[in-house]
């Protein structure tokens, strides 16, 4: 295996999106999915077991993709930037129902 | 990472793999157990070793007790940074009674949840718990740990690390990690039918440790990949609590609607109430479940708003006959004995989640297949334990010329977590049947045994894996395996000796909870003492190059 070495700073980066970056997309997704079914009138323990279900895959997903991306940096854009999207809408929506 | 992705997985496999797989081996193997932890707990406390019991009557045997339940002494110990000002000594408030069972239990857990004078969040609970016996209503001593239950159970999913959930955390990232090596395996091999048929080994350590490595992954895939995924989902509120704290305006919107649709009263009306006879309701709720067509026992009942004019009782049957962790709950008003509702049919997403968490929890009474649970997830031991000696098989040669320590360390560590894991356990069952019965906090010096026979398996593995660094088999591994037979066989004696329990006397009266513990027992010890012989075979003949040599150099003696 003659890879070229990468930097242990990239290793660390790539972990971080992984882990934290993965956390934090995962957490908007269910958080806007749970929302969003919510106000579609879904019972809310429901909208939560569904949107876990799927998020978790997603997180499996994103964790893979963070070390199999060429640039950490869209990794880190995605993962933490879209977390953070769509926690944001989830509690706008939240806003407009309670 | 990498400049394709079959080496970016590879690496991604291998050091997650290796790090977590420590925290992984102990899960699985664990879990493993945990699927016979009622008789786990049968074989550990001898007064409990007799038939499983249904629920007791509510009206005579539970509610004398749960009358005279508080706070259990350990909680209000915890409890103390919960309130403002000083501790109370009375409970005078219970806002929950429950009881549970299933179709292996003996005994009878029961809890209290009370008020919590002073507290600086209104809605905390203190707890009080008490395992009875249903027969009697008395109540058993506190300090009989339930070793299956109480400790092989929770250190299967919290490593008994309740610090703030940590615990609970590792392993839920372990069980993120395994769904990656899943997947990230797979990728990496490619022939993943081929797998399922190879295994040589007469090859090289290393090619069969593969081999197996991949067969055990493979078989068992589905098994691998459906169990960390449930347990997950189990624990999906724990790690993304996100109905507790951003979006708990909208679960608290939920809970009123709920309320009003579901006639259950959320709060306590503050007005005193009494409680007709919950015998009479537990008999109309399985006289409803008749009606639907699934007669059964009660599993689970619980009182809420104890002694308020809002008190209401649930009534959930035990899922002995399904897969799905559903109860079928029907709720009565707790002073008329009325049906306030019945649990409508579950959900879609009701069932994908009670049929995944239901696979996962096995409350279902089909022996078969909670021994090809325990099969499963043996395998899934010998997966990962096959992983580390790969590692060290892969690198140890390399290691000893470059003189680094790597190989030796990750070898210290896999005996540690392998076999030492397996000292540990048989320890404590050993300490069980050695403690004297009255002995104060027997439970806890168990659990000693424990940690403490654990880190001296740790610190004999990283002395005993030091010819690794010279590319030869760590006589760790041997001497464990002995040590695991050894234990093994001590704690069945012993099991004779302080009980009488034979397996002449439990195999006739056909009591398998304590003759199957004693028969896994033997069988685990003469598997350990095989290998342990096959080891000290293997490291008297040292490594292929070596006794390539050997010919050679007896000629040269001779000439």
């Amino acid at each position: 295996m003659a890879a070229p070495p990468v930097s242990r700073l990239n290793i660390a980066v790539r972990i971080g999106a992984a882990v934290l970056g993965g956390y934090a997309f995962t957490w908007g997704f269910i958080a806007l999915s749970v929302a969003l079914l919510f106000a579609a009138r879904m019972e809310f323990h429901d909208a939560e077991t569904l949107a876990t279900i799927v998020g978790l895959l997603l997180f499996v997903a994103a964790f893979l993709w963070a070390f199999a991306a060429r640039s950490v940096a869209i990794v880190w854009t995605v993962l933490a930037g879209g977390g953070a999207l769509m926690a944001g809408a989830a509690t706008l929506v939240q806003r407009a129902l309670t | 990472m990498f400049q394709n992705l079959r080496l970016t997985m590879a690496w991604l496999h291998t050091w997650f793999g290796l790090v977590l797989g420590f925290v992984l081996m102990v899960v699985f193997f664990f879990g493993a157990l945990s699927v016979f932890d009622r008789e786990i707990d049968r074989w550990a406390i001898p007064e409990t070793r007799f038939e499983p019991q249904p629920m007791p009557s509510f009206d005579k045997v539970l509610r004398p007790v749960f009358e005279s339940m508080q706070p259990d002494p350990g909680q209000i110990e915890l409890a103390r940074s919960r309130v403002d000002g000083p501790m109370a000594t009375h409970f005078p408030v219970a806002k929950t009674w429950g009881a549970y069972t299933t179709h292996r239990d003996p005994v009878l857990g029961v809890f209290a949840g009370f008020e919590l004078p002073n507290a600086k969040d209104p809605d905390d609970i203190i707890w009080g718990t008490r395992t009875i016996d249903p027969r009697t209503g008395k109540t058993l001593p506190d300090d009989q740990l339930k070793i299956g239950s109480q400790f092989f159970y929770p250190l299967h999913y919290s490593l008994n690390i309740n610090w703030r959930d940590l615990g609970t955390w590792i392993v839920g990232f372990a069980a993120l990690v395994m769904l990656v090596a899943l997947v990230s395996g797979v990728i990496v091999h490619r022939k993943l039918f081929r797998e399922l048929f190879t295994f040589r080994p007469g090859k090289n350590t290393q090619r069969s440790v593969l081999d197996l490595h991949n067969l055990t992954g493979v078989v068992a895939l589905p098994f691998h990949f459906v169990f960390a995924f449930s347990g997950l989902l189990i624990f999906g509120g724990t790690y993304f609590p996100i109905g507790h704290t951003q979006l708990k305006p909208l679960h608290d919107l939920h809970e009123v609607l709920e309320s009003q649709e579901t006639g259950l009263p959320h709060e306590r009306a503050g007005v005193p109430g009494r409680l007709a006879s919950v015998d009479a309701m537990m008999a109309e709720a399985q006289r409803r479940w008749q009606a639907r067509g699934m007669a059964g026992e009660v599993g689970f009942l619980t009182v809420r708003h104890v002694g308020d004019a809002n008190a209401y009782v649930s009534i959930y049957r035990a899922g002995t006959d399904r897969i799905a962790l559903t109860g079928e709950g029907i709720h009565f008003n707790a002073a008329t004995g009325e049906v306030i509702r019945e649990d409508p049919p579950p959900t879609v997403a009701q069932h994908i989640n009670t049929f995944l968490t239901g696979l996962h929890l096995q409350h279902f009474r089909h022996w078969t297949l909670r021994w090809l649970y325990l099969m499963g997830g043996l395998l899934g031991c010998v997966c990962i334990a096959t992983g580390f000696l790969f590692f060290v098989e892969k690198r140890k040669r390399q290691h000893a010329a470059q003189g680094l320590r790597g190989a030796r360390w990750v070898d210290g560590f896999a005996v540690s977590a392998v076999t030492g894991m397996l000292v540990a356990a048989l320890a404590m069952l050993v300490a069980n049947r050695l403690l004297p019965a009255d002995l104060p906090g027997r439970g806890d010096w168990e659990q000693y045994a424990f940690w403490a026979a654990w880190a001296l398996a740790l610190a004999h593995g990283l002395w005993r894996t030091a010819p690794v660094a010279q590319a030869r088999i760590a006589p760790a591994w041997a001497e464990q395996c002995l040590a695991v037979a050894v234990l093994a066989v001590a704690a069945v004696l012993l099991n004779w000796v302080t009980t009488g329990d034979h397996l002449g006397r439990t195999l006739a009266a056909g009591y398998w909870p304590v003759a199957g513990v004693d028969l896994f027992l033997l069988g685990a010890a003469a598997m350990a003492f095989l290998a342990a012989r096959a080891l000290r075979r293997r490291s008297g003949v040292p490594s292929a190059s070596a006794a390539a040599n050997a010919p050679s150099r007896s000629e040269a003696a001779r000439a």
